[in-house]
């Protein structure tokens, strides 16, 4: 019932999207499609392949990391490329969302900043590949898959360590870039690269022989996933497809279809995409269209992009006359606009721009607005692509008639004169010339500028004889900036354009001439041509330059000369306002052009030159001086200011300021008229306010209420607001308020006040005080705010409507706070907690009435869903889409689905066409999943926003990832690097750090490079190096707060300057990496007090710990070879540590090595704590993992029955080797083990195996099990264990006391809810004085709890698990 | 760049109070000369600034129009469009950014 109106609500919404779409709403919609909106077929490949691929990735995980291992070395370069990374990561992520490409010029700028940066780590690397594909569009196949390779082996040589990772990115260039190579080659190469091809990169292998037609290759391949049981998906029958298709086999290629149906897998969109393009390619238009129709009839929806696709492929196999068709059929949806732009731009590269502009006409770009020209892109790339200057001048023609760009000319021209293509710049400015535009003189500046790079002469030349040509002169700042440069001296300039014919203007070139001296501080020059100049010049056209000239000159006489001659010459300052005004105009700016520092190193030579000035009777007016001075005040130079005063027409003193120490003895003055008893009485108050002594506060204030003061009712106010005394709390204020009417509490008291008043019912009084606050205009801040929210929010909780209501509207009314989703959320509260929905509803909509806001809209519509409301939900959706947009509401809509588990429908929701990624919405929602921890919602939502427009990826990805990290699941973490490969994903760093992270904390092997963060290296002073001890210190304090990171950089910084620390220093930074499991950098600082300290060692305990995370880390080698190191400095290895080792040798079946440790322990057995047990059950555990059951077997059995036995049977406890033997169910062993127990009892009577055994079986669950074997043993039958336990208790009596036969029975007796019987066992347990462990305690409590019975003992706090895990840990420990 | 940044840096300290228009979105057809023209109609045009990119041979886009009255200034940001070369220009007036340091006195004023 519930799930059938929840569909019809799916589809009503999807009914009105259309409605929309049809009647045109919505302006950014505009290209939406108007037929219904087909839904994309569920993608079945979601969750089966992890699993398939997790043995995979382990296999060669751990050959990357042990490369990792190696290779770590370079670590303190990887500080400088976090932030890089993230910095190229957010441009090509921007330019790829933006347009669906990556200019060339950007890609080559990341790698080169990639490349300078060090060594580039993994992801750099994994980054670079990955847009040499189809996101350059602008490049030729080719010259893609050659900046690929160029990017591989650079990044090889600089040390980038390749996974699978990479290499799948690098065979999806390939793919995309249709580039020719030899898969078998390709697997041969990662073969020698020792790295394991996984799923995806079979898949591409697939694509690549399918692509040049090779389908034994394809089958060859198929052949190896078949062997691994990797699923075969729609990718790789879609490549089959073309793979027949293209060796020529077109009833094959369609047959594909019916094999995949028969497979169980229906063909999707991109499997009828490869069917289409292989029609295409043989020009076939009538099977397009045919099997186009059929696509359209079934519920599948080809995109735009894909019918691009198809037009891409008619044109490149030379049929442009079938693009009209599939133009028709595009819907031109916004979304693909850049997919559209990258297509026109790919035919450009491949020289079919005739079909280029085709596609670009028909785009139904909007035409009535002129600010946005289209075409842009379009022209641009065909002057990089050199398309021939006349065709690109009817292209502008057209794309002008179309009215799709105003100015196609300029722009192309623009084009023209970045690339530096002077030839077809000068087509293209007679052709604006003749059309009636001007030809302005920088436009051939960027001409002139590339060719002055490379000192050209020639170059300039030719485009000076060009703007003659086009009928240009150039003026004085092309000479200057863009001419003389090139030159070795002006005289040259002159000569090489006489030589070559190029005409110049006399008086402008001299004019240039002057400036560029100026500005290269030749004042020498300036200073003659000045005296000797005959030409009408003005003073401030000089000023710039000569601003200039000054400061590269030192020489301060010709500064005051060139001052001298510009004030009196009548030449240059004649005009109004006059030489004094001009003159000291440029030394304001003078001084102004420099920075205090100049000017501060400067001082002495201005003094000299404003003396010189003084002398030269120069004078300036006094509103500039005022200015400069000003300047020289802001450069911390007042000295200077007296020597420019000297400069000042008339002078004028300032007005002294009143004295601060007048201001001083007022305020003493002041201070003794005050009233001495009052000072003291408000102490006093305060002084009971802070001990929290409300009754004496009150007392006291009765007793000498004529003396209170401002300040002691503040205090006691706010104390009785703490101690929830609303009555003394409000009569307080009252008297506060007649003692000083204009007085004013602080926020904080004021609001405590309207929670104590409002609390206690007294909501006219709580609104009142609410009123005064805004009347004597209290401070709000954002923490008042919240505080606001937590009074509405406790009394919504409480149920208190009237209260919620008129505080939050006087709040609201008097402006104390906006009415934000957040404060208003307690009215909508109010209801829900009523489950009132309608009316929870309706305060949500009244809310959005009244302040624009729709706050809990979320929770509502999951309750509404979750209760079926329909109507109700359509009343919601109709309201939000109404007043918020589709958009927002279909994204309410699928969060709210999602959140109750309607996938179904969510799926449907997102996947309306036209519908597009917004971040902050997709980000709210992750967060609160992260926050409820739930799991399987996320999942979902990440899932089904794959294929949505624009949608980060990597971002959900992490959220997702930090969700796992707090349950701690690796498997699902590791996971999503699988899916994130196949996704074509490139992690950002702290995603993959995060994951790094979870892999690692499980003990897990890391299959990537892992980008390690670092701190900001202190580059800016390297001086400042805290000395040893401070370092020492540091290192010490950081122990404590397990801050890693900042000790390990220490060391770093501190190894760069060849400080060396003491022996202490290191052992503790070692302990300290090795207890945060960073073995690599424990054994870095390791190495380096070991070659700098004579007779560096490790003490026992770091040894001890050092074989532990060897251990966990799987590096048993190292381990063993750290313990025979321990041993020989005669240390005592922890037996935590040698247990620990023994123990991992044994499950990789490594009998030689425990023989080995046996060895090495042998007399240390005893001060180890080491006792025979754990050799006995590791050897024999070790002989069965080698499948020497049988020899296992006997030598336990030897043991217990030879006439010398090495250990007493009652102390044979082979516990461990039984448990081990069942949680790696190893079947035939344990049923061996089992004999050799019943055996050992029956024949010998050696009762301690079976009973290990029995308990170990009871243990792990396995009852029946347990059961038989007692059977065998007892003959007898019972209905429970709790009997048979007893009875085996009886029967071996030296079992009582052990600690876990007694745990299994309170265990069963809990199973069966036998509280008599397990009261019993708990009364003679304590009767015998034995020591109960916890989780047998805590059995017993949830017994009696559960029973309604009291607890005599204080239940342990903790969970069952945690007590399990904690006995199963001491048990492992004592072996 | 550094260069034009620090050029760009003056010329905001020595506009303190003074009728500067910054000008943006100027098409790569024009410069100074045709700011200049355009403005002129609002009235006195004391300077004119259009830089240039030494680097690349364009103009970045943003320029600086010096009025010599107030009145002017306002007349200028008064009309709605202001277009040239068939682009529309954005005009605002130059934000008075304060000095660092107490240089907000009055005596700035009659300067």
């Amino acid at each position: 019932m519930k799930y059938f109106s929840l569909r019809c609500l799916c589809h009503w919404v999807v009914r009105i999207w259309e409605q929309c779409i049809s009647a045109g709403a919505g302006l950014m919609y505009r290209f939406l499609p108007c037929h219904g909106p087909t839904l994309i077929p569920f993608i079945t490949n979601c969750v089966s392949f992890c699993r398939g691929l997790l043995s995979q990735a382990r296999l060669h995980s751990i050959a990357a990391e042990k490369k990792n291992y190696l290779q770590e070395e370079p670590t303190s370069s990887h500080r400088r490329n976090a932030s890089q990374f993230d910095w190229a990561l957010m441009r090509l992520d921007n330019s790829v969302r933006r347009t669906g490409r990556i200019p060339k010029t950007l890609l080559q700028k990341v790698f080169d900043n990639t490349c300078h940066s060090g060594s580039p780590g993994g992801n750099q690397a994994l980054l670079l590949l990955r847009s040499c594909g189809s996101l350059l569009p602008e490049l030729k196949l080719s010259e893609r898959t050659e900046f690929a390779h160029k990017i591989w082996d650079e990044l090889q040589k600089l040390g980038t360590v390749y996974d699978v990772s990479h290499y799948n990115a690098l065979l999806k260039v390939y793919l995309q870039n249709d580039h020719k190579f030899s898969p078998t080659d390709f697997l041969a190469r990662m073969e020698k690269g020792n790295i394991q091809p996984n799923r995806v990169t079979y898949q591409r292998l697939i694509a690549a022989y399918c692509n040049m037609g090779d389908i034994e290759g394809a089958s060859t391949i198929l052949g190896f996933m078949k062997t691994k049981d990797l699923p075969v998906t729609e990718a790789v029958f879609s490549a089959l497809v073309t793979g027949h298709a293209r060796s020529g086999d077109m009833e094959n290629a369609e047959n594909i279809l019916t094999v995949m149906k028969e497979a169980g897998i229906e063909p999707g969109p991109d499997t009828y995409l490869a069917l289409l393009n292989a029609y295409a390619e043989k020009g076939d238009i009538d099977h397009v269209k045919q099997t186009l129709e059929k696509v359209e009839k079934s519920d599948l929806y080809l995109m735009d992009r894909d019918l691009l696709q198809i037009i891409l492929s008619f044109s490149k196999a030379g049929y442009p006359q079938y693009v009209p068709e599939i133009l028709e059929k595009i819907t031109y949806e916004r979304r693909y606009i850049p997919d559209t732009m990258n297509l026109i731009l790919l035919l450009v590269t491949e020289k079919l721009e005739d079909t280029a502009l085709q596609i670009l006409l028909a785009c139904p770009i909007s035409r009535e607005s002129s600010q946005n020209d289209f075409g842009s892109f379009f022209l641009r790339h065909c002057v990089t692509m050199n398309t021939p200057a006349e065709k690109l001048k009817d292209y502008c023609k057209k794309l002008k008639e179309a009215q799709l760009h105003t100015s196609p000319l300029q722009f192309t021209l623009q084009c023209a004169l970045v690339a530096q293509k002077l030839d077809l710049a000068k087509v293209l400015m007679k052709a604006l010339k003749e059309e009636g535009f001007p030809i302005r003189t920088h436009y051939f500046w960027p001409l002139l500028v590339g060719h002055q790079k490379e000192k050209n002469v020639q170059g300039i030349v030719e485009v000076l004889k060009g703007m003659h040509e086009i009928g240009v002169t150039p003026d004085q700042e092309t000479y200057v900036n863009y001419v003389f440069p090139c030159f070795d001296s002006i005289k040259s300039v002159r000569a090489v354009l006489q030589e070559n014919g190029c005409p110049h203007d006399d008086n402008v070139f001299s004019q240039a001439e002057l400036r560029s001296k100026a500005v290269n501080g030749n004042l020498d020059y300036i200073l003659s041509f000045l005296e000797s100049n005959t030409l009408p010049f003005s003073f401030s056209s000089l000023r710039g330059s000569l601003i200039l000239g000054f400061r590269r000159s030192m020489n301060i006489n010709l500064w005051s000369k060139i001052t001298e001659l510009l004030y009196k010459d009548g030449r240059y300052c004649q005009e109004p306002p006059g030489p004094t005004e001009a003159v000291g105009y440029f030394l304001y700016n003078l001084i102004d052009s420099m920075s205090d520092s100049e000017v501060q190193a400067k001082e002495e030579r201005l003094r000299q030159y404003f003396h010189q000035l003084k002398e030269m009777n120069v004078k300036i007016p006094e509103n500039i001086y005022r200015g400069i001075r000003n300047l020289l005040d802001s450069y911390h130079v007042p000295e200077l200011i007296k020597d420019v005063n000297i400069l000042v027409e008339r002078e004028k003193t300032d007005s002294r300021k009143p004295s601060s120490s007048d201001l001083e003895s007022k305020l003493e003055k002041l201070k003794a008229e005050n009233q001495p008893i009052g000072d003291i009485l408000k102490q006093l108050i305060v002084m009971l306010c802070s001990e929290e002594n409300m009754q004496k506060a009150l007392e006291l204030k009765a007793k000498y209420e004529s003396d209170m003061v401002v300040g002691g009712y503040a205090a006691l106010i706010n104390l009785c607001c703490r101690h929830d005394n609303a009555e003394d709390a409000l009569n307080l204020k009252r008297e506060f308020d007649r003692l000083d009417s204009s007085a004013v509490l602080d926020t904080g008291k004021y609001v405590r006040l309207v929670k104590v008043l409002g609390k206690h019912g007294k909501l006219q009084d709580a609104i009142n005080i609410l009123k005064e606050m805004k009347e004597k205009d209290v401070p709000v801040k954002d923490a008042t705010v919240l505080s606001f929210f937590h009074i509405l929010n406790g009394a919504a909780l409480r149920g208190e409507t009237e209260t919620v209501k008129q505080l939050h509207e006087a709040i609201v009314t008097l402006g104390l706070a906006k009415p934000s989703t957040a404060l208003s959320s307690p009215l909508v509260t109010l209801y829900l907690e009523k489950d009132d929905l309608p009316a929870a509803l309706e305060s949500t909509i009244d809310c959005y009435e009244k302040y624009k806001i729709l706050p809990r809209i979320h929770d509502v519509l999951c309750k509404l869903i979750e209760k079926g409301e329909t109507e109700l939900i359509q009343k919601a959706m109709d309201f939000v889409s109404q007043e918020q947009g589709e958009m927002t509401m279909l994204y309410d809509l699928f969060f709210a689905f999602l959140q109750t588990g309607n996938y179904k429908e969510a799926k449907k929701i997102i996947e309306t066409p036209g519908i597009r990624a917004r971040p902050t919405r997709l980000q709210w929602f992750c967060d609160r999943c992260i926050a409820n921890n739930q799991v399987e919602t996320l999942e979902k939502l990440v899932e089904l926003t794959q294929k949505l427009f624009e949608c980060d990826r990597d971002q959900l990805y992490y959220s997702l990832l930090k969700l796992y990290k707090v349950n701690d699941d690796w498997q699902k973490a590791d996971a999503v690097w699988n899916k994130m490969q196949e996704e074509n994903i490139i992690p950002r760093e702290k995603t993959l750090r995060l994951l790094a992270e979870i892999l690692r904390n499980n003990n897990q092997e890391v299959p990537f490079d892992v980008p390690e963060l670092w701190y900001e290296e202190e580059k800016d002073c390297p001086t400042s190096l805290p000395s040893p001890v401070e370092v020492n210190l540091q290192i010490m304090s950081s122990h404590f707060l397990f801050s890693f990171i900042d000790a390990f950089n220490i060391f770093l910084t501190a190894k760069k300057q060849n400080i060396v620390f003491d022996n202490e220093t290191y052992a503790r930074l070692i302990n300290l990496l090795l207890m945060k499991d960073n073995s690599t950098q424990a054994m870095q600082v390791k190495d380096f007090a070991e070659t700098h300290i004579k007779g560096f060692t490790l003490n026992d305990a770091a040894n001890s710990l050092l074989i532990i995370t060897q251990v966990r880390r799987d590096y048993l080698k190292d381990a063993l070879t750290t313990l025979k190191t321990a041993l020989d400095l005669d240390q005592i290895p922890s037996r935590l540590a040698v247990t620990r080792l023994i123990q991992a040798c044994a499950l990789k079946g490594d009998t030689e090595s425990i023989h080995d440790i046996q060895k090495l322990v042998n007399g240390l057995e005893d001060s180890i704590g080491l006792s025979r047990m754990v050799f006995i059950n590791n050897i024999a555990l070790a002989q069965i993992k080698n499948n020497n059951i049988d020899v296992a077997i006997e030598s336990i059995e030897n043991m217990l029955t030879s006439e010398n036995q090495t250990v007493d049977p009652q102390y044979f406890g082979l516990a461990y080797l039984f448990r081990k033997v069942i949680e790696g169910q190893l079947e035939p062993a344990l049923k061996k083990i089992s004999i050799m127990a019943e055996r050992l009892a029956n024949q010998f009577a050696v009762y301690k195996p079976v009973t290990d055994l029995f308990l170990q079986l009871v243990d792990s669950g396995k009852v029946n099990d347990a059961r038989a074997l007692l059977q065998v043993m007892t003959h007898h039958m019972w209905s429970s264990e709790a009997p048979v336990m007893k009875s085996l208790l009886e029967l071996i009596p030296e079992l009582i006391d052990k600690e876990e036969a007694y745990t299994c029975l309170m265990k069963s007796y809990v199973f069966d809810n036998d509280v008599t019987s397990a009261k019993a066992l708990y009364e003679s347990l304590t009767a015998k004085n034995v020591k109960l462990n916890d989780l047998f305690l805590k059995r017993y409590a949830v017994l009696l709890k559960n029973a309604g019975e009291s607890v005599p003992f204080t239940e342990p706090p903790e969970s069952f698990e945690f007590y399990a895990k904690q006995l199963k840990e001491s048990k492992e420990t004592h072996l | 760049m550094a260069a034009s940044a620090a050029r760009g840096a003056v010329v905001l300290r020595t506009n303190i109070g003074r009728p500067v228009a910054f000008v943006r979105k100027i098409p790569w057809t024009a410069a100074s000369s045709e700011l200049r023209e355009h403005f002129a109609q609002f009235g006195h045009v004391r300077k004119c600034t259009v830089p240039f990119d030494k680097e690349t041979g364009f103009h970045k886009g943003m320029g600086w129009i010096h009025f010599s009255s107030e009145e002017e200034l306002h007349n200028a940001l008064q009309q709605e469009n202001h277009i040239i070369d068939g682009v529309k220009l954005h005009v605002q007036p130059q934000k008075p950014k304060a000095l660092q340091g107490d240089q907000t006195s009055d005596e700035e004023k009659d300067f």
